[in-house]
């Protein structure tokens, strides 16, 4: 069954302001299994497009916290989670979208992104 | 020598003063600006007070005088950006030993008094005038041209700091209590942010005149573009992020009708300027830039927060005084650098002064046109704070760099920058200046 | 749910008209001028020496709203988001209070519409007045 695995950057990347625990090669080791994977951030969809090329990550998906749902219209997949720093902005989104939230601490030690 | 803040007998206030007694006669020379980053590090060479002697030493240089021809001093003390030091947080001592330290040890770090500048400035021999300004660069600029008009000193340098500490913006104190003292309860109770009057505001401008959020599109992405062109900014140092349609009208609500980019971003920078008498100016670095006149807003609304009617009549007597005082009308203006943090009040200010000619209920019409650097009519060439970052200076920067023909990549090119306004913040309470290339 | 209110010196007798489910609002008996919140002093002459507490009618109008989204009080973060409109009391427009208008669905505001005070219980029980809708 598919996966897909959305990530927030400021605090919860290495590559976000302040940085975070997950890694990009937590990203690509998801993307290996097959783990559809994108961003989800404050940061203007744009700007998340640009990172993700600027080190040449392929992403599915550039996403605003609160639209976080409009992702299961646009993939049908079996499980969805949302990777985020902060409860009243990720963990509240993620659960009112119906996604599985992983705190970045969590996310950087589960078998999915290892 | 004790430092006071300016008596208010140095600010013009009223409608009816006629033109400023010192118009012409004070010019702005130097400029000195600090990096910026979005919160203190905690190293000594980061902190308000190293970026504060930065910020005066770049200004002193960039006007080509020596410190010892400086004989004035007007700062704003408060260096907040919202965050304080927690009570229970231990002191860094590393950073107080680094500097010369005044009675109180957060001086320098999340204050900012004269008597530290002067302790750890040695060089600053010849200080004879200090003052201090609240708030902001707008009030300090309008409070240093009136000492150099007065001949309180005849070489001063403004300076405003601003130091952000980790953690998030307003989140801790009082608002993460259980119960809160009756007298704040009775506003701070129902959770509106910083934005929300300004956002009302806005509602009840779109209501009347039938306008909506999209048509701030175009400002947004102009702001953020032109501070993207200001080497001293936060985005442009840090995250050289356009803004598109699609970032600006998708991204989520803080208080409808304002969303995050309708907000700015809270950080650490410094700057500051040195300003002198027009005669001193002839022989010094740069161009002057001449002061015409400088105007305060201190109205006060009625009720929790003003209303429409209230902002659209303050905003029109400002700019009346505004014009007066710098005997100048609307058609003499450049551009205009009016404050946008929150951008919607851009419109409020721009309206009042009715800029290029519009009227009550038309800036986002006019938003809809040319309004960048290249074109006729430039709408805030600084960029703003949507541009750069919390500063409320970044307009002040831009007004006399692009008055000096050194505005670089923000050189306004579609008109000749002759004469231009820069103030804020709010439309209830803000300080103006006109700037000009000629004195008179 | 709202943080709750420890009374000062400025603002108990507002407090504890809230607890006996009446809304009464500062007046400076010199000018007959009704101020919101409440200062040491009239807005007006500065004098604090007329100041006193005016029972209100209870009824007023939505002046303005804004829907919040993202508030920096933890304790109301949970209900995010929510209405944040501007009431003006009938017995004087100029005097604004805040309200939730319990009862009006988010973003759904009738500007304009009569409102009604109503007292709702805060986080340490302290009453709070608020506004609903009249039908
Ligand atoms: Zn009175």
């Amino acid at each position: 069954m598919a996966i897909l695995i959305s990530f927030d950057i400021d605090g919860t990347m290495e590559i976000g302001d302040p940085p975070g625990p997950v890694t990009l090669k937590m990203v690509k080791a998801a993307r290996a299994k097959g783990i559809i994977t994108g961003s989800c951030s404050d940061r203007p969809m744009s700007a998340q497009r640009a990172i993700w090329e600027e080190y040449g990550i392929e992403y599915d998906f550039v996403c605003y916290k609160h639209l976080l749902s409009d992702l299961k219209n646009q993939f049908e997949v079996g499980e969805y989670f949302h990777v985020g720093d902060r409860d009243d902005l990720d963990r509240k989104y993620a659960i009112r979208a119906g996604f599985g939230f992983f705190w970045p601490a969590e996310a950087a030690e589960n078998p999915l992104l290892l | 020598m004790a430092t006071g803040y300016a008596p208010p007998s140095m600010y013009r206030s009223q409608e009816g003063m006629g033109i400023w007694e010192h118009r012409g006669k004070v010019a702005a020379v130097g400029v000195g600006h600090s990096p910026t980053e979005r919160r203190w590090d905690e190293r000594p060479e980061t902190s308000v007070g190293a970026w504060s002697i930065m910020a005066l030493r770049n200004a002193i240089a960039d006007a080509g005088v020596s410190p010892d021809q400086v004989d004035g001093l007007v700062i704003v003390p408060a260096t907040t950006t919202g965050a304080f030091w927690p009570k229970d947080k231990p002191l860094p001592q590393d950073v107080i030993n680094s500097f010369v330290q005044t009675d109180d040890p957060l001086d320098g770090i999340a204050k900012l008094s004269v008597e530290w500048l002067l302790k750890n400035m040695p060089e600053l021999t010849n200080i004879n005038y200090s003052v201090y300004a609240p708030v902001c660069m707008s009030n300090a600029l309008n409070v240093a041209a009136q000492a150099v008009g007065d001949g309180l000193a005849h070489t001063v340098l403004v300076l405003k700091a601003w130091h952000n500490l980790e953690g998030r913006y307003y989140q801790g104190g009082q608002n993460a209590q259980e119960s809160i003292a009756g007298t704040s309860a009775m506003t701070s109770l129902w959770g509106a942010p910083a934005c929300y009057g300004t956002a009302l505001q806005f509602a009840e401008y779109c209501r009347k005149y039938g306008k909506d959020h999209d048509m701030m599109t175009p400002f947004i992405i102009n702001s953020r573009r032109n501070g993207l062109m200001f080497p001293e900014g936060y985005w442009a140092q840090h995250r050289p992020e356009e803004l598109t349609a699609e970032d600006y009208q998708l991204a989520r609500w803080i208080a409808k009708p304002a969303n995050l980019f309708d907000n700015d971003i809270p950080i650490m920078c410094a700057a500051s300027y040195l300003f002198t008498t027009a005669e001193r100016a002839k022989d010094m670095k740069q161009k002057p830039v001449y002061i015409l006149n400088h105007a305060d807003s201190d109205a006060v609304p009625r009720g929790l927060t003003p209303t429409l009617e209230e902002v659209e009549a303050e905003c029109a007597l400002t700019g009346r005084k505004i014009y007066e005082g710098a005997g100048i009308t609307v058609d003499d203006l450049s551009f205009e650098n009016m404050y946008d943090g929150f951008t919607q009040f851009h419109q409020f200010h721009i309206e009042g002064l009715g800029y290029r000619g519009i009227e009550l209920g038309e800036a986002l019409d006019f938003y809809q046109t040319d309004i960048s650097i290249e074109g006729p009519n430039p709408v805030s060439p600084s960029g703003g704070n949507i541009g750069s970052g919390r500063s409320r200076f970044w307009m002040h920067t831009d007004s006399i760099q692009q008055l000096q023909g050194r505005a670089g990549g923000r050189q306004i090119t579609g008109v000749n920058a002759e004469i231009g306004v820069s103030g804020g913040p709010m439309p209830l309470g803000g300080n103006y200046t006109v700037w000009s290339a000629t004195p008179d | 749910m709202k943080q709750g209110v420890i009374p000062d010196d400025l603002t108990a007798p507002f407090w504890s008209a809230a607890n006996e489910s009446k809304l009464v609002i500062q007046n400076c008996s010199q000018c007959d001028r009704l101020q919101h919140p409440p200062a040491a002093d009239c807005g007006l002459c500065k004098s604090g020496d007329n100041l006193e507490w005016k029972e209100m009618s209870g009824t007023g109008r939505i002046y303005n709203y804004g829907v919040v989204h993202d508030c920096p009080i933890r304790l109301l973060q949970d209900d995010q988001p929510f209405n944040v409109a501007v009431i003006m009391l009938d017995d004087d427009p100029g005097i604004q209070m805040y309200s939730h208008l319990p009862g009006t669905p988010v973003d759904d505001v009738p500007v304009g519409s009569a409102v009604e005070v109503v007292f709702e219980e805060s986080a340490n029980g302290q009453k709070i007045p608020e506004w609903k809708v009249v039908k």
